[in-house]
């Protein structure tokens, strides 16, 4: 019964957001850079490869981002916005169930989205191969397609993160806000630990402090960038299998703990 | 509909002043980007985390950014200002922290700076820095050791990087054996035939491919010239004084002209060089 429920909120969900003409326009952005890609490789001298696949994994990255930040933030705020939430809530659904269908909504349009650009960045890479074959030999579709599994699950975490602002805020500008700045600090905090690990930042006067609240702080904030497997991939470096089912694992686990805390403050919260 | 003829009349006379602006700046743009194209890079300590998860697309831009500049140096036909060398370090070190595995970049850097700059201690740099994250890929080492035993005339470090090129996967099997015929080759135009030819049948680019060409052309005259040079020897039991003397003798009907615009000369050591360097006059 429960998984019925979720299952009708999770298809309302993705009809919703099949129906934003920002898909559209996202779709079409990344189709033109990956056919972009074709026409930019013969520019390079050998590494036809490397910049084929850094083209098409930037541009399905791009899209998914473009897709979180601006259709799933307004599915997530529409129906508060425009009050349609009540009509929703009145159905016997209830509000934690609410949240979960609408993340897994969100998350089949993702992986819808996502899919089918793979699918087009297969096609330009295959092409692109197909026309310099003699430079793709350093080229390996399982690393490609490893790359893109860690890009999606990445996208399980943010649309999660984006779910869990969007019961904290009431504007979806806020959520916009807070998501973004998430999603860079994620992607940079890895950086900033590394660099305050280094000789060179022991130069650097910093207060035991900061010091411990940036030691707080990426154990809190997502570590996005082990999602990354872009330059990886680019150079068919071998990516382990205990890698993946480790970002696996921890892509499903960070996402389950939002979306749980997004539940219980969406339970709690009043709706005007 | 007099309204409307003057909107459309307003649209032309509007495009028209757009397109004006625009050569205008396009001419303006030129003469900027001249004179500030290659000023600065900034450093990986902020294109880094600027860049987020899009390391390897910038970086790839990066490349293209610095293979146009110097492409474009090379169509002038000109000498390159020796203060672009330190550029094309940084830049290619910055670019490279985006990418530790690429390897266009590394062996362009590799390529000017040695050829072009003659600056071998920062080709070498980089392609320490290239060694020490593609760790399996024999070209960085025959590369390095390219470099110590045709640049700066160090036949025991070059050969000592050949032979660690010769040990490791997909190494071509005449590599071990090299390091010891480049020692005999010593002071010869050889290797680096052998080096470019090489260089030019895994180059796409056909800009670049076509730099390599005309150098690849200039050494083969000059490889030929100095066996000319040997055989007088051998025939008349002293060398020539200049390289004339070979047409004279009717060894070489002509001496051909340096594709760089020089002269080919015999030095004093009796080697064939050119007035030109290598670089356009």
């Amino acid at each position: 019964m429960m998984t019925r429920k979720l299952f009708a909120l999770t298809i309302l969900t993705f009809k919703e957001g099949v129906r934003d003409r920002a898909l559209f326009g996202i779709g079409l952005f990344s189709l033109l850079l990956m056919a972009g890609s074709i026409v930019v490789v013969s520019m390079f001298m050998r590494e036809l490869h490397k910049v084929t696949v850094d083209i098409n994994l930037s541009a399905i990255t791009f899209a998914g981002l473009l897709l979180s930040f601006f259709v799933s933030i307004n599915l997530m705020s529409k129906d508060i916005d425009r009050y349609t939430i009540y009509s929703v809530l009145s159905k016997p659904f209830s509000r934690s169930q609410y949240i979960w269908g609408k993340y897994l909504g969100i998350m089949l349009l993702i992986v819808t989205a996502m899919g089918i650009l793979t699918f087009c960045s297969s096609l330009a890479i295959w092409f692109t191969k197909s026309q310099y074959s003699l430079y793709f030999q350093g080229f390996s579709w399982m690393e490609f397609y490893k790359a893109v599994y860690a890009e999606l699950l990445m996208f399980f975490l943010l649309n999660a993160l984006i779910v869990f602002f969007s019961t904290i805020t009431t504007s979806s500008f806020i959520t916009l806000l807070f998501s973004i700045s998430t999603y860079i600090a994620g992607q940079t905090i890895e950086e900033v630990v590394l660099f305050l690990k280094t000789k060179h930042a022991a130069e650097i006067f910093m207060s035991e402090g900061i010091n411990t609240i940036i030691g707080i702080v990426q154990y809190i904030l997502p570590n996005l960038s082990v999602f990354d497997l872009k330059l990886q991939s680019a150079h068919a470096i071998t990516i382990s299998w205990d890698y993946l089912a480790a970002v696996t694992g921890y892509s499903i686990v960070y996402s389950i703990v939002l979306l749980i805390m997004a539940s219980l403050i969406f339970n709690k919260r009043e709706l005007r | 509909m007099k309204r409307q003829f003057i909107l459309v009349l307003f649209l032309f006379v509007s495009i028209f002043f757009c397109f004006m602006f625009q050569k205008n700046l396009i001419e303006k743009r030129e003469i900027f980007l001249k004179e500030n194209y290659a000023g600065y890079i900034l450093p990986s300590k902020i294109t880094g985390p600027a860049s987020l998860e899009f390391s390897g697309i910038v970086a790839d831009f990066l490349f293209l950014k610095i293979t146009t500049f110097f492409g474009g140096e090379f169509n002038q036909n000109e000498p390159i200002d020796n203060k672009y060398a330190q550029f094309l370090y940084e830049s290619m070190n910055i670019l490279t922290d985006l990418d530790p595995w690429f390897w266009d970049a590394y062996l362009m850097a590799d390529m000017i700076l040695t050829w072009d700059f003659g600056k071998i201690d920062l080709a070498n740099k980089l392609l320490l820095k290239a060694m020490a994250h593609r760790k399996e890929d024999f070209k960085v080492p025959y590369y390095i050791g390219f470099n110590y035993f045709y640049f700066l005339k160090d036949n025991l470090n070059g050969a000592r990087y050949l032979m660690q090129a010769a040990r490791l996967p997909k190494a071509p099997g005449y590599l071990s054996s090299l390091a010891t015929r480049l020692s005999m080759y010593q002071n010869q135009y050889r290797p680096a035939i052998m080096f470019l030819n090489d260089i030019i049948k895994s180059t796409q680019n056909p800009e670049l491919r076509k730099q390599f060409e005309i150098r690849l052309k200039t050494l083969m005259i000059m490889d030929r010239l100095e066996k000319k040079v040997h055989e007088f020897k051998k025939r008349f039991g002293t060398f020539p004084d200049r390289l004339s003397d070979l047409t004279d003798k009717g060894l070489v009907k002509l001496i051909p002209d340096d594709p760089y615009g020089g002269k080919f000369i015999l030095l004093e050591n009796k080697r064939v060089y050119t007035t030109s360097k290598m670089i356009y006059k």
